[in-house]
């Protein structure tokens, strides 16, 4: 089995390789190139031609495009991520200070949407066509079709103009000074919305593979056995069921995390929040491309690294799947 | 059983859709007749599949053919009727600037809906043409053109699309072409898969043996095949590329003012939804994105149905 895992490893090596590439051409790709900024700065050509060749051969910008690319991938090993076009700081540690707020909402959004999906799910698999599944069925099909940014704006109609229950933006009250207490409740009430709308999205489409998953099990000659030797409805429901279930959920419960991230750009820009996703929009806006590249680049990573973490964990946990 | 598979309703399944080999029957006679009649007549049972694509097209008309009906004009500023809530004569208020919104949401509608049809047929036509590519050549052209696909699954999408706009510039060809080329690889599994499983079937080795040259045998006798698959994969991506383009806009990366989209309507409406309570100004673009989507889901739903050679004659 632990064959399985190295090969699987090393098999996303040439994929990190692959988007590497892809990043490295959309750099290059910048209008006027890497060294616009420098050539133009503020529309005053200070810049004489010779300073600009002398630039060229100083960066090696002149070199073949394999070898830019070979320096450009071994600074980022090395931790080099460029520097900000805006702020002039290291991209790593400007990144790096807005994770922790993007792990918050995500995180949070993914726990709700998980402790949402899976009873909803199982429920409606067990009593399949009850009016609870009917419903539920029917939610998830409008919860998949509902964008995102429009639950956000109409939640914030509702819960912040017309009820003032709920802050509106950010991650916190910048006029009062909380401390203790009083800081968790300011907290919680400014996370309520933003992870509400990132998770009853994902909540729609988890509902609908817990629900699918299940049902395949229990359509299984074992459940019947698990029922024949007299064994509790619940007992058969939750262990054996739900384990078996549990092999196709937990895979794409993986996969399910990059797309979090993904939403979590729409979700910190219309609540004002400071994490990765809005970092993202910003820096388009201000054609920040070093600071694009960054996060593009770790949102890449991200994504073959659950896609791997599913594999090995559907590989673990499926004792009929053998790999070689 | 049949209840079991009835309700395994999700996208994912799609894939697993087995084809009715049509290249058989296509050896030297027509292509039966019967076999779009015979999806309508099921498609015609999913009642809210069959609503959806009556909604469908009663926005494909209104978007065409609404703006040039309605006393206004989309970018026509008017002042005296600014910010208005919904009324006869505006049904869905009016902006800041005294626009008619719904002549802005049926012009915007006429843009999102053309980018995400155009989206489409990019996605579609990179799509069965690598996937048609890998599953008749097999071997290393096969797995090259995997690996391909593999790298463009792992590219986190709406990153991608902005940092390519913000590059090239929000121009409706751009737009297309980044969203399309995002979009192709659930295709090129399907079709590849089913060209691979297909590639050895005995009605390929017949038409071969008669003498027919690659490029027929593809055409004629692998592509009807996989054409099922492939169409409730163009359907359900339609949903997927009205969103996708509208986020894009929402986020103000998409098509510039004064163009409205519904995505960027939103945009604008952010800031006075939550701060002047006009409501409609968010409503009413979101809640034609949001029917569009679902209608659009539901279509789809009833073609996968309708499509599913298991089911029919039930």
């Amino acid at each position: 089995m632990s064959h399985y895992v190295i090969r699987r490893v090393l098999q996303a090596i040439p994929m990190l390789i692959g988007i590497s590439v892809i990043v490295f051409v959309l750099l290059q790709m910048t209008p006027g190139g890497p060294l616009a900024v420098v050539e133009n700065p503020g529309g005053s050509g200070r810049v004489t031609q010779e300073q600009l060749e002398r630039l060229r051969a100083r960066y090696g910008l002149d070199d073949p495009l394999y070898v830019r690319y070979l320096r450009w991938a071994g600074d980022l090993v090395r931790g080099d991520w460029g520097t900000s076009f805006n702020t002039g700081q290291p991209v790593l540690t400007m990144i790096w200070e807005r994770v922790p707020t993007t792990l918050l909402v995500t995180g949070l959004a993914f726990l709700v949407a998980l402790a949402l999906a899976f009873p909803i799910g199982i429920v409606s698999a067990a009593r399949q066509y009850s009016l609870f599944d009917y419903l539920a069925t029917s939610a998830a099909f409008l919860g998949i079709a509902v964008p995102s940014f429009w639950l956000a704006l109409m939640f914030l109609y509702v819960f912040t103009f017309t009820l003032d229950w709920l802050p509106a933006v950010g991650l916190s009250d910048p006029r009062q000074q909380h401390d203790g207490l009083a800081a968790v409740v300011d907290r919680a009430q400014h996370l309520i919305m933003p992870v509400s709308v990132l998770a009853l999205v994902s909540t729609a489409s988890l509902t609908r593979y817990v629900r699918a998953a299940m049902l395949d099990v229990l359509g299984q000659d074992y459940m019947r056995t698990a029922r024949a030797k007299g064994l509790a409805e619940q007992a058969v429901i939750t262990v054996h069921a739900l384990k078996n279930a549990a092999i196709p959920i937990v895979t794409i419960l993986a996969l399910e995390i990059p797309d979090l991230f993904i939403g979590s750009v729409i979700v910190e820009s219309i609540f004002a929040i400071s994490g990765m996703g809005r970092l993202f929009v910003e820096s388009a806006d201000l054609r920040d491309y070093p600071v694009l590249m960054g996060i593009l680049l770790i949102a890449s990573f991200l994504v073959i690294l659950f896609n791997l973490i599913a594999d090995i964990l559907y590989s673990r946990l499926d004792p009929r799947i053998r790999y070689r | 059983m049949s209840k079991l598979v009835k309700h395994t309703d999700d996208a994912s399944l799609a894939a697993a859709l087995p084809l009715r080999p049509v290249g058989a029957a296509d050896l030297g006679h027509a292509a039966p007749r019967s076999r779009w009649s015979d999806t309508w007549r099921q498609f015609r049972r999913h009642r809210l599949a069959l609503v959806s694509l009556a909604v469908l097209a009663l926005m494909g008309l209104a978007v065409i053919v609404g703006p040039a009906l309605l006393p206004y004009d989309p970018e026509r500023i008017d002042f005296a009727a600014k910010s208005q809530p919904p009324s006869l004569a505006h049904p869905m208020g009016t902006d800041e600037l005294g626009r008619d919104q719904l002549v802005r949401v049926l012009d915007g509608g006429r843009i999102s809906l053309a980018v995400a049809l155009a989206v489409v047929v990019v996605a579609m036509t990179v799509g069965v043409t690598v996937g048609a590519v890998a599953g008749y050549a097999g071997g290393v052209v096969d797995n090259a053109l995997m690996r391909l696909v593999d790298v463009f699954y792992s590219m986190p999408g709406l990153f991608v699309i902005i940092l390519v706009v913000t590059l090239v510039g929000p121009r409706f060809a751009t737009i297309v072409l980044v969203l399309g080329l995002l979009r192709w690889m659930t295709t090129a599994r399907l079709v590849r898969g089913t060209f691979l499983s297909l590639r050895e079937k005995e009605f390929v080795e017949a038409a071969r043996a008669v003498g027919a040259g690659h490029a027929r045998i593809v055409v004629r006798h692998l592509l009807p095949n996989t054409m099922s698959p492939v169409i409730v994969a163009a359907t359900l991506g339609i949903a997927g590329a009205i969103l996708t383009e509208s986020a894009l806009s929402f986020l103000g990366v998409g098509f510039q003012p004064p163009q409205a989209t519904w995505g960027r309507m939103l945009q604008e409406a952010q800031r006075t939804v939550v701060n002047d309570g006009q409501w409609w100004r968010g409503f009413f673009p979101g809640l034609m994105i949001f029917l569009t989507i679902l209608a659009v889901n539901f279509v789809g739903d009833g073609l996968r149905d309708a499509l599913d050679p298991r089911r029919v004659g039930r």
